[in-house]
């Protein structure tokens, strides 16, 4: 490999994408060589610090195994290395033929985590609509789209990341931030300096759980009944912050008639908590009110009443009062800047999105396909046939549930084209393979709502015939015949200037200031003085806008399919998905170092459990669902590590996919999400 | 002289320092664990964090039959020089922490070296509870936290004082 790097010697400031925290680093460089990865000042993110993946970038910049030319599958199944020209020219006359044939919409575009944020997602949904299909897909619909709808449906809005270095009271649910986001460590130790109190509702004991005041293990999907649970206590007690309540919400009626069921008592037979314990917590909410950070993670979203949940708690948070405060439920305020997007100009609602129909709230606001869907009609089974795809930077042969469904549909299309990094799972399948540029092949504008800062990331080298993800949706739509209107932009740099041309910063001083320009003051209570951005300008505990869909009003709490299917035969609950530090969801794996220390899947497995079948420590063990089984390495953990009946298995394993064991087929109403973590198995002995 | 110390309150047991020493260890030493050793212990959910002291009289050094650990004239490290280790673990034995180790491959001491003066354990720790500089720092940062925590302790008293005046109108 022959890489151009931009400077022969010394170091480039840049962000780390190796997840979406993005940190300020320094690549250095030595004789046309990056040699290594630093971490860097000055930005308030990290602080001059970074996580061990942060080094792992020169790793995948120069791992062996990384694909530098467009690959052609053949009819044996062998790839053959090709042209780009000629990979695009094939690719774009097979897509042109499947719109001549089937119309715009049998094509469908997916992005993924792999490559990044921000514009990566809006050439994507750009080229869609340029292209004239409305089948826009991603991982969010399997990860974060939940939460944000749940906070969305109530605020409008969302900002993942709440400052907690200045909380009173953090109240984490399902969630491992320190591991997820690695920067919010020293804000959770300043916090504790400072004397907060820490909630950890979670069946899965993450060692942040060792600070909590308050450690709860409830049954996994019960979270609702929980959180109706403390709004009970809250009214009761009238210890909620009732000037607040009456002035910028509404439904307060409704949400007080329908907590009134969920005495400690009740809430103690639904989640598993005691009921003691729900009045403790209470109480401590009333205590800190309103200085609460509450953090929902990815644990309470993968359940078929996931996004009710969530909605609950973050009515919660507003009867607290936690509403855009220093602490958390921030209300982001944006960047001014031109979107890549084009929902206004060329809207393609009547074009029948695939899933729009069944989860009309998540095509609405987030106007994403539901992938899930997705694969019937690449089956054949939907309204119209879905018969070709282009997917960047995403696995879901790994990361999607029923993956044996999902790998029979993707290779049902007539033409699958994957840009990756890497031969993942997802490529194995594709016609065609392009080789996508990592991060440090790239520069892009990018936005941190919680620290209003916007960033422009440098290209630190450059690999001859690899192309950045501007030049593939260009010269793809040129090929196409819309590059003309719609991709006129040179390169990157250019559209970068397009996105700031509003915004009154400069490309230029972007580039001259690495660790990046607030471009707001942070402020605070701004419901005070604007409407909020729902439907009714207040806090909606009730939404007008669910109940005119036929769903209902206020988030009820339906308890989770495990509780209402009993099985015999499915005794345990398989949970997947807990984070690890060094991989990031499937990504990562192919770093050697990293597999030192992460050698093989394993099944977390309680004690008490594994006693009670038999099994021992490093047993191979057959974890069988529904619809299909997985032979992996049980691990017996600490028995408080985990909440009795539960198994745990990480979700982005390559070669042990615990998806083939998770269903598609029970979702979420509101955001489609899958049920992952509270899937009814058992554990056998092979 | 500088070392590596651990602000133990700020710990959260994410074990990247851990994860960094060992490749550190594996790229630099061919060593096969960890310099740093970070312990939940998940009986009492405690958390407890330590590396090498580099004490100012290193029983290790002290011990050493084969003049193999010496002091880094540069980082003022205490350092084990591989070719002369014999693997007798009298190292082990003496080091009142138990921050040496004997590799379990290549049968010789292991311990922190402070990366020749850049610990990667301390860019990697997130918490910021690793710091790299004289110990006296710690002793100034304690201060600062006992002062800050009395004051809110303080604050909180008043609160909760006025709080009882209310109920009791």
């Amino acid at each position: 490999m022959r890489e151009k790097t931009v400077i022969e010697n010394g170091r480039v400031r840049t962000l780390c994408r190796m997840c979406d925290t993005r940190c300020s680093i320094d690549v250095h460089v030595r004789a046309g060589i990056l040699t290594d990865i630093t971490p860097a000042d000055g930005n308030p993110v990290n602080q001059g610090r970074m996580c061990p993946r942060g080094n792992a970038a020169l790793d995948v910049f120069y791992h062996s195994d990384r694909i530098l030319k467009p690959l052609k599958r053949q009819p044996n199944g062998d790839f053959i290395e090709i042209s780009r020209d000629q990979a695009l020219d094939e690719i774009a006359e097979k897509l042109q033929k499947i719109k001549d044939d089937f119309g715009a919409r049998a094509v469908g575009v997916w992005k993924g985590e792999a490559v990044g944020f921000l514009q990566q997602e809006e050439y994507v949904r750009r080229f869609a609509h340029a292209f004239g299909t409305p089948n826009y897909f991603s991982n969010d619909s399997a990860c974060f789209n939940s939460r944000f709808l749940g906070h969305y449906l109530v605020a409008g809005f969302w900002n993942p990341f709440p400052d907690y270095s200045r909380a009173g009271l953090i109240f984490l649910f399902g969630t491992n931030p320190p591991v997820c986001h690695p920067p919010f460590m020293s804000e959770f130790a300043d916090a504790k300096a400072r004397g907060a109190n820490l909630v950890v509702v979670d069946p899965r004991l993450n060692p942040i759980a060792c600070y909590a005041d308050i450690f709860a293990q409830p049954i996994p999907g019960t979270d609702g009944a929980l959180a109706w649970g403390l709004i009970h206590q809250l009214i009761q007690t009238g210890s909620y912050d009732q000037p607040f309540v009456e002035r910028y919400c509404i439904g307060m009626e409704e949400i007080a008639a329908y907590a009134r069921k969920f005495t400690p008592q009740v809430v103690e037979a639904q989640t598993g908590v005691y009921a003691d314990v729900v009045v403790q917590m209470a109480e401590l909410i009333r205590k800190n009110q309103p200085w609460i950070s509450f953090y929902v993670g990815a644990g309470l979203e993968h359940h078929e009443n996931g996004v009710n949940n969530i909605r609950a708690l973050a009515i919660l948070a507003c009867l607290c009062g936690a509403l855009d405060i220093e602490c958390g439920f921030g209300w982001p305020e944006t960047l001014n800047r031109n979107d890549l997007t084009l929902y206004r100009e060329l809207p393609l609602d009547k074009e029948k999105p695939i899933g729009a129909d069944l989860y009309p709230v998540l095509y609405h606001i987030r106007k994403e396909c539901h992938s899930m869907t997705a694969m019937d009609y690449m089956l054949g089974k939907g309204e119209y046939p879905l018969k070709g795809l282009v997917v960047t930077g995403a696995n879901p042969a790994v990361t999607n549930p029923n993956i044996r469904k999902v790998e029979k549909a993707l290779s049902n299309l007539d033409i699958l084209v994957v840009n990756d990094l890497f031969m993942t799972r997802t490529a194995r399948l594709a016609h065609y393979i392009l080789p996508a540029a990592s991060y440090l092949e790239r520069s892009e504008v990018h936005i941190n709502h919680k620290h209003q800062r916007v960033f422009l990331t440098t290209k630190v080298a450059e690999i001859p015939g690899v192309c950045d993800e501007y030049r593939l949706w260009k010269d793809l739509a040129w090929r196409l015949g819309f590059g003309e209107t719609y991709f006129k932009w040179e390169n990157e740099t250019e559209v970068n200037r397009y996105i700031l041309e509003p915004s009154g910063i400069s490309l230029e001083a972007l580039q001259a200031r690495p660790e990046g320009i607030q471009y707001k003051p942070l402020c605070y209570r701004k419901y005070q003085f604007q409407p909020l951005p729902t439907p009714s300008g207040k806090v909606e505990f009730t939404s007008s806008y669910l109940k005119n869909l036929g769903l209902p009003a206020i988030p009820e709490y339906v308890p989770p399919y495990h509780l209402r299917h009993t099985n015999k035969d499915f005794p345990l609950l398989l949970t997947t998905g807990a984070r690890m530090t060094l991989f990031y969801h499937s990504r990562h794996q192919n770093i050697e170092r990293f597999r030192q220390v992460h050698p093989q899947a394993v099944a977390e497995i309680h004690p008490d459990d594994a006693a009670q079948l038999g099994i021992v420590d490093k047993q191979q063990v057959r974890i069988v669902s529904e619809i299909g089984s997985l032979v992996i390495q049980a691990k017996i953990v600490h028995k408080s590590e985990l909440r009795r009946g539960i198994i745990e298995v990480y979700h982005g394993w390559e070669d042990w996919r615990i998806n083939f064991v998770t269903f598609d087929h029970i979702t979420d109403p509101i955001s489609g999400f899958p049920l992952l973590k509270a899937v009814p198995v058992r554990v056998e002995k092979p | 002289m500088k070392v590596v110390f651990v602000e133990i309150e700020r710990c959260i047991a994410c074990l990247s320092c851990e994860r960094v020493c060992l490749f550190h260890q594996a790229e630099i030493h061919q060593g096969h664990a960890a310099n740093i050793f970070v312990h939940v212990d998940m009986d009492h959910r405690r958390i407890f964090t330590a590396t090498c002291r580099q004490c100012e009289v290193a029983m290790c050094m002290k011990v050493c039959p084969s003049g193999a650990l010496s002091r880094d004239p540069r980082t003022h490290a205490v350092v084990v020089d591989k070719n002369r280790c014999i693997g007798c673990g009298l190292c082990v034995t003496a080091c009142p922490f138990g921050s040496v180790q004997l590799d379990g491959i290549q049968r010789v001491a292991a311990k922190c070296d402070l990366c020749g003066g850049d610990p990667r354990c301390v860019q990697v720790c997130m918490a910021k509870a690793l710091h790299f500089g004289s110990i006296n720092e710690l002793a100034e940062l304690k201060r600062k936290r006992t002062d800050l925590k009395l004051c809110i302790r303080a604050m909180h008293w008043q609160k909760d004082a006025d709080h009882e005046g209310e109920d009791g109108n």
